[in-house]
C-alpha cells in the first residue's frame, strides 16, 4: 500500500538572480543553488512526523513542493495517493497548510468571515460552510470571539486561527511550518498537546511539522527527519537515532550536532513545561476542550 | 457553484472596502467634481469641432460622458487583476489561497470582480448625472449597449489578465499596462473623436478594443443605433475577444508556471 506522503529523489533548484553586470556580460549562464536534493521520505498515516533543520536547510521549500505551490525540478512525490505534478488539484483538496504567519488573513474581517471565505475556497457554502466553521472555532474555542475582527485578537488566537483554517477541508494530511514559532512557551505546549491529542489521535490525521524546537520535536513526532543544506541526514524515530549515538543519555541535540556539525540554538522550547506552568495561570482560565494558548 | 464561490469575494471585498469608510465614500463623492469638469469644458468648447461630433449626435458633454465613464473598465481591467495579486502578495493571503482547491486563475478572476462592480455603479452614477446635466438618453438601445458592454469586459478583463502575468513574473514593470495606460486616452477617442486624429496616428486608434467599446456604447446609447448598425463595433469586438481571451488563458498558466519553477508566486 502506498504511504500518505512517499518522495522519490525529490530534489529543488533555483535559479540564482544575477545583477546587472552578470545580466549584460553573461547573459546565458545559469547560475543555481540546491535548496533540495534527492529527498526520499515515506511517511504512514496517522503518522506525525517531524523535520528538523537549521535556517536555510530546505525544510520550508519541501514543504511547500509538497503542497504543490512550487514544482519539483526532478523527482517525484506523492500526497494521499495523488502526484504533486500531475494531480496538484487533488493534492490541495486533501491537504490542510498551517503557518505561522499572521498576516495570512484579512485583518479587517472578523474570525468568522475569514474562515467562512476560506471555507469557500474549499467548496463549502451557505449552510455547510456555516456549520463546518462553527465546529472549528468550539474546537478551537474561539466562539466568542469569532464576530471580532481578525485584527484585535492576540497572537495565540492567530495562530488558533491558523489551525482553523487548515483544517476546512478536513484534510487527510495537515503541514505544519513552525506552528508555535510566534507563541509563549505556555500557549506552545498547549498547541503541541492539542496536535498530538486532537489532531493525531482522536482525527487520524497524517501530520508533517517542521519545527526549530528540538524539545517540540522530541515531545510531539513519531519520527523524524534532519535536513541540512537540502539532504537528508538521517532520519528514523527519536529513540533510534538516540541509540546509535552509542554514548551515555544522549539528547536530541547531540543527534543533531552528530549529523549536521551545527549547534542548533533554541530559547525556551527546551523546556515547554516549566514554560506553561508559569504562564497559563497568566491567561483567561487556563485549557478547556478547545485549545487555550 | 462558481456563482457562490464568486458571491463570497464580492461580500469579502464589500466588507473590506466599506471597512475603509471615508475613502468609500470619498471616491463616490469625486465622481461630481469630475462630470461637473466636463460639463464646463463643454460649455466651453460649444459647438467648435461639430463636424467631428457630428456622428455621436454633435454634443460634446454627452461624448465625453461615454468617454470617461465606459474607460473606467478598461482601467479597471488594467489595474484589478495585477493588484489583487499584489495585494494579495503583500498582505499575505496569497499563499493560503493558493493550496486550496480553487485555481490560481479563478482566485485571481473572481478577486477582481467586486472593482467591475463599482465600476459598473460608478458608470451609472455618471449616466444618472450626465442625464440630470441634459444628456438625452431617451432613444438608447438598452440592449445593443449591454452587447456592447458584455463584449468590453470580457475584451480588457483579458488585456488585464495578461498584464496581471506580467506581473506575476516580474513583479514590477509590466509593459501592457504601460501601454494601454498610455496610448489609450489618446488613440482610443476617450475625450475626443478619433477623426481629430492625422489619419496616420488613426491607425492605431484602430488597433485598440476601446476604440471600437466606446464608438459603439456612444451610437447604442446616445442614437439608439440598432444591433444591425452596431455590427462593426460588436463584429470588431468579437475579433478581439476570440484572440484576446485564450491569449490571456495561456499567458496566466506559463506565468504561474513559471512562478512555481521559479519559486516566486508569493513573492513581491
Amino acid at each position: 500500500m502506498r504511504c500518505t506522503i512517499e518522495t522519490h529523489e525529490l530534489t529543488k533548484k533555483f535559479a540564482l538572480q544575477k545583477g546587472f553586470t552578470d545580466f549584460f556580460l553573461h547573459p546565458l549562464a545559469k547560475d543555481e543553488i540546491t535548496a533540495v536534493e534527492e529527498v526520499n521520505i515515506k511517511i504512514e498515516k496517522g503518522e506525525l512526523f517531524g523535520i528538523l533543520g537549521p535556517n536555510g536547510a530546505g525544510k520550508t521549500t519541501l514543504i511547500k513542493m509538497l503542497c504543490t505551490l512550487i514544482s519539483p525540478t526532478e523527482g517525484t512525490a506523492y500526497v494521499n495517493g495523488y502526484d504533486i505534478a500531475k494531480d496538484s488539484g487533488k493534492v490541495r483538496e486533501s491537504i490542510g497548510f498551517i503557518t505561522a504567519d499572521e498576516r495570512s488573513f484579512y485583518w479587517r474581517l472578523t474570525g468568522r468571515q475569514n474562515l467562512k471565505f476560506f471555507a469557500s475556497l474549499h467548496n463549502f457554502y451557505s449552510y455547510d460552510a456555516e456549520k463546518r466553521v462553527d465546529e472549528l472555532l468550539s474546537l478551537i474555542g474561539l466562539e466568542n470571539r469569532a464576530d471580532d475582527r481578525f485584527l484585535s485578537y492576540s497572537a495565540g488566537m492567530k495562530q488558533r486561527m491558523a489551525i482553523a483554517r487548515g483544517l476546512l477541508n478536513d484534510p487527510a494530511v495537515v503541514f505544519m511550518d513552525e506552528p508555535t514559532k510566534a507563541l509563549d512557551p505556555g500557549a506552545a505546549q498547549n498547541l503541541r498537546e492539542f496536535i498530538r491529542e486532537r489532531i493525531v489521535k482522536e482525527q487520524r490525521k497524517t501530520v508533517f511539522l517542521s519545527t526549530h524546537h528540538l524539545g517540540e520535536a522530541e515531545q510531539l513526532c513519531d519520527r523524524i527527519v534532519i535536513i541540512d543544506q537540502g539532504k537528508i541526514k538521517v532520519i528514523g524515530t527519536i529513540g533510534e537515532l538516540k541509540s546509535d549515538l552509542h554514548k551515555p543519555n544522549p539528547t536530541l541535540g547531540d543527534v543533531f550536532v552528530h549529523h549536521t556539525g551545527k549547534e542548533f540554538k533554541e530559547e525556551m522550547a527546551e523546556h515547554p513545561q516549566s514554560g506553561r506552568r508559569r504562564m497559563v495561570h497568566g491567561m483567561h482560565g487556563g485549557r478547556m476542550r478547545g485549545m487555550r494558548f | 457553484m462558481i456563482c457562490k464561490k464568486a458571491f463570497s469575494f464580492i461580500r469579502r471585498d464589500l466588507v473590506l472596502a466599506t471597512s475603509y469608510k471615508f475613502e468609500f465614500f470619498l471616491r463616490l463623492f469625486f465622481i461630481f467634481f469630475s462630470i461637473l469638469t466636463f460639463y464646463f469644458v463643454a460649455k466651453l468648447v460649444g459647438g467648435v469641432g461639430m463636424a467631428h461630433l457630428e456622428p455621436y449626435g454633435g454634443d460634446y458633454f454627452s461624448f465625453v460622458l461615454i468617454g470617461i465613464a465606459f474607460s473606467g473598465y478598461l482601467m479597471t481591467a488594467l489595474r484589478s487583476f495585477s493588484e489583487s495579486i499584489r495585494g494579495e502578495q503583500m498582505m499575505g493571503t496569497l499563499e493560503a489561497m493558493l493550496v486550496t482547491p480553487t485555481s490560481a486563475s479563478a482566485i485571481i478572476t473572481l478577486s477582481s470582480l467586486w472593482n467591475f462592480i463599482f465600476t459598473s455603479f460608478r458608470v451609472l452614477m455618471y449616466l444618472l448625472i450626465g442625464i440630470l446635466l441634459g444628456v438625452d438618453m431617451s432613444n438608447a438601445n438598452i440592449i445593443g449597449a449591454m452587447a456592447i458592454l458584455i463584449l468590453t469586459i470580457i475584451c480588457f478583463g483579458s488585456i488585464g489578465i495578461i498584464s496581471a502575468s506580467f506581473i506575476m513574473t516580474l513583479k514590477k514593470g509590466d509593459p501592457i499596462n504601460m501601454f494601454f495606460m498610455g496610448t489609450s486616452e489618446l488613440f482610443g477617442g476617450v475625450l475626443f473623436p478619433i477623426t481629430v486624429l492625422p489619419e496616420w496616428l488613426q491607425t492605431i486608434s484602430h488597433i485598440l478594443p476601446i476604440t471600437y467599446s466606446l464608438s459603439g456604447m456612444r451610437h447604442a446609447l446616445l442614437q439608439g443605433y440598432s444591433l444591425h448598425a452596431l455590427a462593426p463595433e460588436i463584429i470588431a469586438l468579437l475579433v478581439f475577444s476570440v484572440v484576446l481571451v485564450p491569449s490571456s488563458l495561456l499567458a496566466f498558466r506559463y506565468a504561474v508556471n513559471k512562478a512555481k519553477v521559479d519559486g516566486s508566486l508569493v513573492q513581491y
